[in-house]
């Protein structure tokens, strides 16, 4: 019988293979939800989906995109801001 | 509306938000741009044409197109290039070795020279003695 916190399902599982062959199963923290784009919802690409402490160890290029807006609105919407900015 | 001169915005990638200029116009698709972005080819999907059309000849260089910016108001910050700094070359051998042979060089050459041949010696001592068997 596993731990009682591990009975629950807020820990998600992973099963491992031993190189005996057999399998157990490890516990792990859930991973947060997919970014999504601020304007219209869209799930943002290039966006790690990591627990933060592992998004601390990350540079700042592998955690938003390069472009103004990066990590915060999809490319469409984006793109769109940028036009409106350039015709003023 | 995309020809040579003719002032533009990026809008994606990397670049995006940044004035640059139509240097040439490579096909129905393609330009190639300069100025506050990288001097690249670009889909001119890529690219928001502004109203202003600046003076300039088809493939003008770079110092060109950045006098060409200035007398509309668009400063142009020069991007530094990288200087190549001297890898350092790393031996199989221990950094200790490599330090020790610094400071002791003849002693150490030495040796191994010494053992060497000793070792060749004996090898050719063998098959002699089995060639005389
Ligand atoms: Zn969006």
């Amino acid at each position: 019988m596993p731990e009682p916190r591990f009975r629950s399902r807020t820990y998600r599982r992973i099963t491992k293979k031993l190189p005996g062959g057999d399998h157990v199963i490890h516990y792990a923290k859930r991973k947060p939800g997919v970014a999504k784009c601020a304007k219209c919802g869209a799930s943002l690409k290039g966006i790690p989906r990591e627990r933060p402490y592992k998004m601390q160890i990350l540079g700042k290029s592998k955690k938003r995109n390069e472009r103004p807006y990066g990590g915060n609105l999809c490319s469409k919407c984006s793109r769109q801001l940028i036009k409106k900015e350039a015709r003023q | 509306m995309y020809e040579t001169g003719r002032l533009c915005v990026k809008i994606a990638g990397r670049d995006a938000r940044q004035k640059c200029v139509i240097i040439e116009v490579l096909d129905d698709n393609f330009v190639m741009i300069d100025g506050q972005t990288r001097r690249r080819k670009c889909n001119i999907k890529h690219l928001e044409p502004l109203d202003k059309v600046l003076k300039l000849k088809k493939g003008a260089s770079h110092s060109d197109v950045v006098s060409a910016l200035k007398s509309e108001g668009i400063e142009v910050t020069e991007r530094k290039t990288k200087t190549k700094k001297e890898r350092i070359v790393k031996k199989r051998k221990a950094a200790g070795e490599i330090a020790e042979k610094t400071t002791e060089e003849p002693a150490k050459k030495e040796e191994p020279k010494a053992v060497k041949p000793a070792k060749e010696t004996k090898k050719k001592a063998e098959l002699k003695e089995k060639k005389k068997k």
